[in-house]
């Protein structure tokens, strides 16, 4: 009964919390200031006069005026895409922050991704392997043939376990346990 | 005879005797002479008394401000106050593998001196690897890289060090950081050692588990004080960069945390050793190839102070390094058989497993954006950026999920867990979750991104906050009071509550970065004096700037007065200092004052005489809790890691013949459930806590699973309700 009840409470949080995330995304995407908006573009094109430092956070006067031109071009209609693309055919891929999705730098997106794939593919593969290994060992026969044990000597293991966890904590002390 | 005479000569007797140890430890094993065993430990402590000796001839050279010392001349002057005089020992190249070179010694006989607590078969070969080390840094100590050249014409004065390092973030960053990625040798150490000697028993697990743990919790502070650092210093209103150098001090950090975890498995299961292995030596490799990547000059970022071909001999030591394990590795190989027995996916090793996978494949994503620059340099010729954005969208992902796991892991038991257990475990957490994700969009936070990741972090706070309550209660159902009851957990059980602070540090320095990534507020402003700027509920008003002038440095600060909810809260003056020498490098006095938890953070971008400022002005909330979460971390490193008493075995002689009640309470039908149905209610709730330390009860019947009390102590959380299926 319990049970069922914490399955539904379990299903209901998991409800609550699917519908708040595609209300927050669907329904009412987030209305950006045109400052936000700014330092969003600014933030992925890099300051080329100072050493790892992004436009958004550079004080650099390059970097104020390239703001300038960011918040004009936005404030023209231009989309963000659009902007950025403004500076890449000015200046080339080096004032990206982050590589392009084209060409040989796509390379940068896609090998962390395929090695993650890889790595859960292996995973998947060795874990497999290690069911089966484990399904035909012997140990696990054994495992449940040792339901059949010498009553006598379970409860001279209870015993040892339970003095070895009253030595290790005084809270698993009981009386009738102690050995003599 | 000057200072640096003793140092040259001090070095080259460590280093004579670095590889007299090598020789002497390498004879004593294979030999089987335990006096050469012992000499090589003496000699192990001789190293560290003569490279002590150079250190202490490098500093005194500094203080007595010897300017024939080349290094000395170029890394201070007159005027810098001692501690900054006595700190550029390691502002330099040559002088920080000094450093290096030191604190490896300074480890290793440490480790000499507890070697009683390793195992005996293991300590030559731990010895005769770590002075291999140091037979390196002192080859290159010696040769290319020496603090110790004299020039053949004194300077009058120094040049002075870098105005970026005279920052008291300069007195303790840099030396955790490099003391951080020396301590990765001792934990490699172990690794070659056991390779080569075949013996990777839990003794020698144990051994290794403390060192590693020592080491991360010194390249936890190091990366913490290095972002620390870089936020009251650069001026750009953060803390970390995704820059070469801070990803480089990150990788080892990565696998480290990946193995302490991936270690409990072969610990409890026995299975993963060849796997741990590696994690043990990739995490001295990219510690190596840090220093490299630094040293070298080969990616350009803001950290490094010091270039030089040094790069070459740390690339050379790097492939000397790998081949050498992989050698080892596969003349190990065929030993290392794993004791592979896996149940299910959904169990204690299943998430171990997945956090690895998380932990590598954040270390792999980070390693290539790093290398990528060079391979597009190489292939294309053409000059690329890797930045924030890049690591933020590979790397961020792969965090958030790691921290789900980190909440859902340690709710699982070892071997399997029933859907029904894991339901009932997770219901807090999830509930924990969902306000999260509920109340988030009523303050008025719509950021989709922002909600997912606030509510996966509340879930793994929740989860780890029950799991603790959970312990509480039952000790206090014994009789406990409950904050001595939390107390007893800490202490008795201390892998399991440490690992707990730790991830729960995490999670706070997760919220803090969360927080100041998606809702830093930045504003700039020229001001005069009178004039004010408004910024997310702060106002300042400028009123001019002071100069001040000393005989080596000129401070320009701003004047500011800061209100909030209509109150005047206080005056800052964010500035700059113009080091006479360094003119053209103004390092800057950031203003943060922190109210609540959000910082309010005033750079000074740019002046104008005495009454024009340009202000640049960052509102950074949650800032306050990565500076938390990191010494929260820190000190569950320190708790795991503390050293517990050797516990008393206490040998239980039963005759068979007895029969006592308390075996009645038991139930003997419940031996068929398998997992903890041996002992009775009360024993088994509290083992669901206890696990981690408790493996260490009976270390004779390790792996021995069909022996009854071993299915005791692999208890679960949730098996006084598993008992029947």
């Amino acid at each position: 009964m319990r049970n069922r009840h914490s399955l539904l409470i379990f299903l209901a949080v998991a409800a609550i919390i699917s519908s708040i995330w595609f209300y927050t995304f669907l329904i009412s995407p987030p209305k950006q200031t045109l400052d936000q908006r700014v330092h969003d573009v600014a933030s992925q094109l890099k300051c080329l006069v100072c050493q790892g430092e992004s436009v958004a956070d550079s004080p650099a006067t390059l970097s104020q005026q390239m703001r300038g031109v960011i918040r004009q071009q936005l404030q023209s209609g231009k989309s963000e895409q659009e902007v950025i693309q403004y500076f890449v055919s000015r200046y080339g891929d080096r004032i990206l922050l982050s590589p392009p999705w084209q060409g040989l730098t796509l390379l940068a997106w896609l090998v962390p991704i395929a090695l993650m794939l890889g790595g859960v593919l292996l995973l998947f593969l060795v874990l497999r392997s290690w069911q089966s290994q484990s399904d035909k060992s012997p140990l696990d026969a054994d495992r449940t043939e040792s339901v059949d044990i010498d009553q006598n000597e379970l409860a001279y293991y209870q015993k040892q376990v339970a003095q070895e966890l009253a030595a290790e904590d005084s809270i698993f002390s009981r009386p009738g346990s102690e050995v003599d | 005879m000057y200072f640096s005479d003793i140092g040259i000569i001090s070095l080259i007797l460590a280093l004579g005797f670095a590889v007299f140890t090598m020789v002497v430890a390498t004879l004593g094993a294979t030999r089987e002479l335990p006096q050469l065993v012992a000499s090589a430990k003496r000699s192990v402590l001789t190293v560290a008394f003569f490279l002590i000796l150079a250190s202490a001839a490098l500093i005194a050279s500094f203080l007595t401000h010897d300017f024939g010392v080349s290094y000395v001349a170029q890394h201070s002057n007159l005027a810098m106050p001692w501690y900054y005089t006595a700190s550029a020992f390691y502002g330099g190249q040559e002088g920080s593998l000094l450093y290096w070179a030191l604190m490896l010694s300074i480890f290793s006989a440490i480790f000499v001196f507890t070697a009683k607590r390793a195992p005996t078969v293991l300590v030559p070969y731990v010895m005769a690897t770590l002075m291999g080390i140091e037979t390196f840094l002192l080859i290159v100590l010696t040769t290319v890289s020496n603090p110790f050249v004299r020039l053949p014409v004194p300077l009058a004065d120094g040049v002075g060090l870098n105005p970026l390092l005279m920052d008291p973030g300069m007195l303790i960053h840099p030396p955790m950081l490099l003391m951080g990625y020396m301590s990765f040798s001792v934990p490699f150490a172990f690794a070659v050692a056991a390779m080569i000697t075949g013996k990777l028993d839990s003794e020698w697990l144990r051994s290794i588990r403390g060192w590693m743990l020592a080491a991360w919790s010194i390249q936890t502070l190091g990366l913490v004080l290095g972002a620390w650092w870089a936020y009251h210093v650069l001026g750009w209103g953060g803390y970390w960069g995704w820059d070469p150098v801070e990803n480089a001090a990150l990788l080892p950090w990565l696998t480290a945390t990946a193995f302490l975890h991936s270690s409990m498995v072969q610990e409890r299961r026995g299975m993963l050793k060849v796997w741990n292995l590696s994690l043990v030596i990739a995490s001295f490799a990219l510690s190596i190839f840090g220093t490299f990547e630094v040293r070298s000059g080969i990616i350009n970022s803001v950290h490094s102070f010091a270039y030089s071909a040094i790069g070459a001999y740390f690339l050379a030591f790097l492939v000397i390094v790998i081949v050498f394990s992989i050698g080892l590795f596969i003349f190990r190989l065929p030993k290392l058989q794993p004791e592979q027995e896996f149940d299910s996916v959904i169990s204690r090793e299943g998430s171990f497993l997945l956090n690895n996978l998380l932990l590598v494949g954040a270390m792999f994503a980070t390693l290539w954006g790093t290398l990528f620059p060079l391979i597009s340099n190489a292939v294309r010729h053409e000059t690329l950026t890797v930045g924030p954005p890049f690591y933020n969208q590979v790397d961020g992902p792969i965090f958030i999920v790691l921290i789900l796991a980190m909440g859902i892991g340690p709710l699982l038991a070892w071997r399997h867990t029933s859907t029904r257990a894991l339901r009932r475990n997770l219901g807090i957490p999830a509930l924990a979750a969902a306000i999260c994700a509920a109340v988030l969009p009523l303050l008025g936070i719509r950021d989709i991104w922002a909600n997912i990741a606030f509510a996966v972090c509340s879930f793994s706070a929740g989860a780890i906050l029950y799991e603790m309550w959970r312990g509480v209660r039952v000790r206090h159902r014994h009789g406990e009071p409950y904050l001595f009851a939390l107390y007893m957990l800490f202490e008795r059980y201390r892998q399991r509550y440490g690992g707990y602070l730790v991830h729960l540090g995490l999670v706070m320095l997760a919220v803090g970065i969360i927080g100041s990534h998606f809702f830093q507020v930045q504003q700039d402003a020229v001001l005069k004096p009178g004039q004010k700027m408004d910024v997310a509920g702060y106002k300042l008003v400028y009123f001019g700037n002071i100069d001040r002038t000393y005989p080596d440095v000129e401070i320009l600060t701003a004047q500011l007065q800061v209100w909030h909810d209509g109150q005047l809260q206080q005056y800052i003056y964010p500035g700059r200092q113009l080091y006479a020498r360094f003119a053209n490098q103004p390092t800057s006095l950031i203003s943060i004052t922190t109210y609540g938890l959000t910082d309010l953070y005033v750079f000074l971008a740019n002046w104008n005489g005495l009454s024009e400022a340009t202000i640049r002005v960052f509102v950074n909330p949650l800032v306050p809790l990565v500076w938390l979460g990191g010494i929260v971390m820190l000190l569950g490193g320190i708790i795991c890691w503390w050293p517990q008493r050797r516990k008393r075995l206490v040998s239980v002689i039963v005759p068979h013949t007895e029969k006592e009640p308390a075996s009645e309470r038991v139930g003997a039908g419940a031996v068929s459930g398998g997992e903890g149905a041996l002992a009775p209610p009360s024993v088994e709730s509290i083992i669901g806590h206890s696990d981690g330390s408790k493996a260490e009860v009976a270390p004779g019947r390790e792996g021995t699973l069909a022996s009854p009390p071993v299915g005791v102590l692999s208890g679960v959380p949730e098996n006084d309700e598993e008992a029947t299926t």
